[in-house]
């Protein structure tokens, strides 16, 4: 089949429809410690120590930042174990027995409005980072690095889109917490002293839209608008988003707020709000377990560090548990796969699809040309895949595979079903060399 | 219950390359009935033929290249037979073969000889496709290289074979003789009234067995664009650049000569010969056309200007199937990855306008100053 293919057969009628499943409180939490921007860990707490809800229990070192690691319930301290991080690797996860009382730290403050309007932007950026905000929407970039922008900002986006299948979270975050997203959206602009901000949505998600139509009318002239963009895959992409929502093309590699924009993932947001009314980290998210492997998917809302084996039984367990199952944490374009079912969910888990594995036989390519036609940053995956076959260095440079922004379009819509995003991200490595 | 771990993307798109032959060989499915209609014996002893030479080939090929390498351990025939085959013998090396195989029959004449027949068939399988490494390696269209070679090596023997209950020849029509042969072997334009444009189209004329009757040929590009099994861009360039050019043709001969029809001549050239059939189902073979788009369109634009300066100028024979093997050979350098890009842009439109224009400029002056065809 030659033949663009962008949009993506839509499975979020699973769970979308769903209300989030609250307060699964755990017996034991389970909080990473490395996690894929930050290597090196102090803890500073010892085993059988108690700790309070949102207690800074340790501090991660990353190459230009320092984010401290927050308790997300009360409880002790028990020791390391091994699991699964989201990155797919195997990390150390502190545990935490949870005491069911949910004592929160003293640090824990709510702010008046009056203070809340009194805040300059860099004491919103200190706050943001002492509550160890970071993209929320799965890329684990740290929020505060953002705000520390000096260029002036005119148009805040907020991307609701959440373009791949399966995944409803952020749709039932926005659905049933519009209020947080909203005070979240002025913050920011209060922060940015600009004047103008879109919640974008795709244009199908006729609910979203009947909410937020309504709520904004709470808040008028404050220059939040709804704006409804394509339907299609890679629309999350904030290159993408930025081109629909206001017209501005971004050169490759470029950051937004060149251009005057700034853009944050909702569930940023809500993490932003409750920082800035409560000095509180992230410690509840929201995930959907879904796929077809699964009995009943459903949306939850869960303390970060909850274990997907205390899920599991509120999903109704494995559907046809015979046959072979993927586990994806993330979306299944773009998200990672684990070896196991040992996952925990930590701050970016988005969801977890459990899928049968389909197992589809690789042919030689056919030179149809549909990764050519897909790819939403105009590569040719399919002359990429053949220079790495043949380790031509300078064939690989010259087609500039770090432009890929590894969105797996070229792999989903090969007709010969070959991997080819995993020979661009070959050939990215060696283009690095 | 077993977890595996697999990269992204983890769901993928509901297509597959057997589907993608299948429907080339669905699409064919409405000519190779005309064919079997029109000429019973001719079409079932060419296919079978060709059906059997080229899978036995394929099939040959297969067990060559997955052959099990000597390790000093004695095997039995068995044990080598599966090694080679199973798995690596699969329905798309079968499809393929009978794709090239019915378009071998298809674009041969009714009046082709047996051997002819064989020899074409095997030169068109193993040195057009096989020897570049099987499926989807090829860059040349084996049905053509088979037809082109069987054509130069036996092209004085072949008959015109006239079924005469469909239709019979003119009476100012000497066997042997197809409505363009007339026209460009004589290069006297007058000649194109010996056939009535209606015959051409309904395929009352000496040819080959698939490409006369135009019907079922716009049968299987309309099913083969629905089922984006072939790409609309090679198809529209090439017809659009050949209607131009013809029509350029046709226009500087009416400058001539008051008395020269250009649309008819249009007409006329667009339905002899093998323009239709070649542009659904061999131009646009994904396998030996580019990859990009504006190299797709440059593809088959490189393609019509060689279809028509052939026609016009060469005095060959199948001007179709030579700028379809040149076109092959041009797109790999349309590819190439110092200068491919999937994006239009000035440099490849540029390319687009220019090849355009230098060719039009050559037809015109060779037509309008060169005393082509004002007889």
């Amino acid at each position: 089949m030659i033949a663009k293919s962008r949009k993506i057969k839509d499975t979020k009628n699973l769970t979308g429809l769903l209300p989030s499943v609250r307060f699964t409180d755990p017996k034991y939490l389970y909080i990473a410690m490395a996690n894929a921007r930050c290597a090196n860990v102090d803890l500073y707490i010892k085993e059988g120590e108690h700790v309070n809800s949102c207690q800074v229990i340790g501090m991660r070192h990353g190459p230009f930042f320092d984010q401290p690691i927050h308790a997300t319930c009360s409880g002790t301290f028990i020791g390391l174990e091994k699991h699964y991080h989201r990155s797919g690797k195997l990390t150390d996860f502190i545990k935490i027995e949870n005491d069911f009382k949910d004592t929160l730290d003293p640090s824990c403050k709510e702010r008046t409005p009056e203070e809340i309007a009194a805040l300059t932007k860099d004491e919103m950026t200190e706050i943001i980072k002492q509550t160890a905000n970071v993209g929320l929407g799965g890329s684990s970039f740290p929020t505060y690095v953002k705000f520390q922008t000096n260029k002036p900002i005119n148009m805040v986006l907020i991307n609701g889109i959440e373009c791949e299948p399966y995944i409803t979270a952020d749709h039932r975050l926005m659905l049933e917490f519009p209020y947080r997203i909203m005070e979240g959206i002025k913050y920011v602009m209060q922060a940015f002293n600009c004047k103008h901000a879109k919640i974008c949505i795709k244009s199908k998600y006729k609910d979203i839209a009947a909410v937020y139509r309504q709520v904004i009318k709470e808040y008028p002239d404050s220059g939040i608008e709804l704006c409804l963009v394509g339907n299609y895959y890679p629309q999350g992409w904030e290159v993408e988003m930025i081109k629909n929502a206001t017209g501005i093309q971004l050169n490759p590699g470029e950051l937004p707020s060149n251009r005057g924009i700034i853009n944050f993932n909702v569930s940023t947001m809500v993490g932003i709000y409750k920082a800035i009314k409560y000095n509180m980290p992230v410690i509840k998210r929201e995930i959907t377990i879904t796929g077809d492997g699964i009995k009943y998917p459903k949306n939850f809302r869960v303390r970060v560090g909850t274990a997907l084996h205390d899920l599991l039984p509120l999903c109704g367990g494995y559907k046809n548990p015979e046959k072979e199952k993927v586990f994806i944490l993330g979306g299944p374009m773009m998200g990672a796969s684990v070896p196991n079912d040992d996952v925990i969910v930590t701050k970016t888990v988005t969801s977890v699809i459990i899928l049968d594995k389909v197992e589809s036989k690789e042919e030689p390519c056919v030179r149809c040309g549909s990764c050519v036609l897909s790819c939403p940053v105009h590569l040719e995956p399919v002359q990429i895949m053949n220079a790495v076959k043949t380790l031509d260095k300078e064939r690989i440079k010259t087609l500039n595979p770090l432009k890929c922004i590894e969105c797996g379009l070229c792999a989903y819509t090969c007709t010969s079903k070959i991997q080819v995003t995993d020979y661009v991200r070959k050939a990215k490595m060696i283009a690095k060399l | 219950m077993i977890i595996t771990k697999e990269s992204a993307p983890h769901i993928r798109r509901k297509a597959n390359v057997t589907r993608m032959m299948a429907d080339v060989l669905i699409a064919l499915a409405p000519t190779l009935i005309f064919a079997f209609v029109v000429y019973p014996v001719q079409a079932a002893i060419n296919l079978t033929l060709s059906l059997f030479i080229m899978n036995a080939c394929e099939f040959i090929f297969v067990g060559l290249k997955n052959m099990m390498p000597a390790d000093g351990l004695k095997h039995t025939f068995k044990e080598r037979f599966e090694h080679s085959y199973k798995g690596k013998f699969t329905i798309n090396n079968i499809l393929t073969a009978s794709i090239t195989a019915v378009i071998f029959t298809l674009i041969m004449p009714a009046g082709a000889p047996i051997y002819a027949i064989i020899v074409g068939a095997l030169v068109g399988i193993v040195f057009g496709k096989l020897v570049f490494g099987g499926l989807g390696s090829n860059i040349f269209n084996p049905a053509a290289v088979g037809m082109i070679f069987a054509k130069y090596c036996f092209g004085s023997q072949f008959v015109t074979y006239v079924p005469t209950w469909y239709y019979s020849l003119p009476a100012n029509i000497s066997i042997g003789e197809t409505p363009l042969g007339k026209i460009y072997q004589t290069r006297m334009y007058g000649n194109y009234n010996s056939y009535s444009l209606l015959d051409m189209f309904l395929g009352k004329i000496p040819g080959t067995l698939g490409e006369v009757f135009k019907i079922t040929i716009i049968i299987g590009l309309i099913y083969l664009l629905i089922r984006r099994s072939a790409d609309f861009r090679i198809v529209v360039s090439y017809l659009g650049t050949f209607i131009l050019l013809t029509l350029i043709a046709g226009l500087s001969g009416y400058g001539v000569n008051q008395s020269f029809e250009p649309f008819k001549f249009l007409a006329y050239n667009i339905l002899g010969g093998g323009v239709l059939f070649g542009a659904v189902f061999m131009l646009t073979d994904p396998v030996t056309s580019p990859i990009n788009s504006p190299s797709r369109v440059l593809y088959g634009m490189v393609a019509a200007v060689c279809t028509v300066l052939i026609r016009l100028f060469a005095g060959l024979p199948e001007g179709v199937g030579y700028s379809i093997l040149l076109a092959n050979m041009v797109g790999v350098v349309l590819d190439h990855y110092e200068w491919s890009n999937p994006r239009f842009n000035w440099k490849n439109i540029l390319a687009m306008s220019l090849l355009v224009v230098i060719s039009g400029f050559v037809v015109f002056i060779a037509i309008f100053k060169g005393g082509y065809y004002v007889q």
